[in-house]
């Protein structure tokens, strides 16, 4: 697999109406493939790694994205100088 | 001589990027907002795919904020085409939404005046597109172009505001400089701001300028010019959203 390969299936990713998450970096190693950056939920992590899946059905997925779920209120205010 | 004590207290997130998935994961902390904050500021991308069922979404949750929400849009509530129902729709629900307008907000610390515009690409010194060649790469480049344009404007209308304004902010969703990109690749930078946005700032004499977009950026930074800038995608900021202090001006009389 190629670089080629990399931005294919991250164009997909970006472009696939299930997904549209533009934050996500593919890296295709031999047979496995890796799959970085944030989602904001589970099921934007399950979306993108079927759309991986179906880019390279072969491939063994190496899940590495985050979920940027922490939405609490900040602890500390921040004055502006 | 007048002065108000104090600081004006803005809230502001941007990159929410709401759809049925995310529906109650915000409510709870905007409901903490009053007494904490004097209003709150979405950078854009309040949608993820566009579409006005996510719109509708995002006008429920943040219903739960307890203080005036002024909002841009971003890329991602442009996708389906319905960049201009969405905001109808949003505004319906009592929020602002600003392209190219300024809006000012009388608070028990001060006047606020917030302009605010989407932005667009276009890049920045040594990695900045230019208006020249073929038709495609000359709209691409006016876009940008227009998009700091807009922000003038909104300052133009905070100009002309009397009484002025204590505290001014800028509020887009692309970036305005570099300094709060440190964390993206920089080949991309060209597609997440725009030099003219940090100029149009620099010029109009803002105190603050906040903005999304960057979800791998970095949450500090100023413009070539010095006004504080801050990057308040979700994925940087990592919470609900951030409260910043901005001391209110001293006015001569």
């Amino acid at each position: 697999m190629s670089e080629h390969t990399n931005q294919r299936v991250e164009q997909a990713i970006a472009n696939d109406a299930r997904t549209h998450e533009l934050g996500v970096r593919i890296e295709c190693i031999d047979r496995r493939v890796l799959v970085r950056g944030q989602v904001a939920s589970r099921e934007r992590r399950a979306a993108v790694l079927t759309v991986v899946r179906e880019q390279l059905p072969e491939a063994e997925i190496v899940d590495h994205l985050r979920l940027s779920d922490a939405t609490q209120p900040p602890s500390r205010t921040e004055t502006i100088e | 001589m007048t002065s108000r004590d104090g600081c004006l207290r803005i809230a502001a997130v941007g990159d929410v990027h709401m759809a049925d998935d995310l529906r109650g994961r915000y409510a709870p902390a905007l409901a903490e907002l009053s007494g904490q904050a004097d209003v709150l500021l979405v950078a854009g991308d309040l949608t993820q795919h566009g579409t006005l069922d996510e719109a509708a979404a995002f006008a429920e949750e943040f219903a739960a904020a307890n203080v005036p929400v002024v909002v841009v849009l971003g890329n991602h509530d442009h996708h389906s085409g319905l960049d201009e129902e969405i905001a109808e729709l949003i505004r319906r629900a009592g929020i602002a939404v600003l392209e190219g307008e300024g809006v000012l907000l009388d608070t028990p610390r001060g006047r606020l005046g917030v302009a605010g515009a989407k932005g667009f690409c276009l890049g920045f010194t040594g990695r900045c597109a230019a208006n020249f060649g073929e038709t495609q790469m000359k709209a691409f480049t006016q876009h940008g172009i227009d998009s700091a344009g807009l922000l003038r404007h909104g300052f133009d209308a905070l100009d002309r505001a009397e009484p002025a304004a204590d505290v001014r902010v800028a509020l887009t969703h692309f970036a305005p400089t570099t300094s709060t990109l440190r964390g993206e690749p920089a080949e991309i930078w060209p597609f997440l701001g725009n030099h003219l946005l940090g100029e149009v700032i620099d010029a109009s004499g803002a105190d603050f300028a906040v903005h999304g977009h960057a979800h791998a950026g970095s949450e500090r930074g100023r413009t070539e010019g010095g006004t504080p800038v801050r990057n308040v995608a979700q994925p940087v900021i990592r919470s609900a959203y951030r409260i910043y202090e901005i001391p209110v001006r001293v006015t001569a009389a």
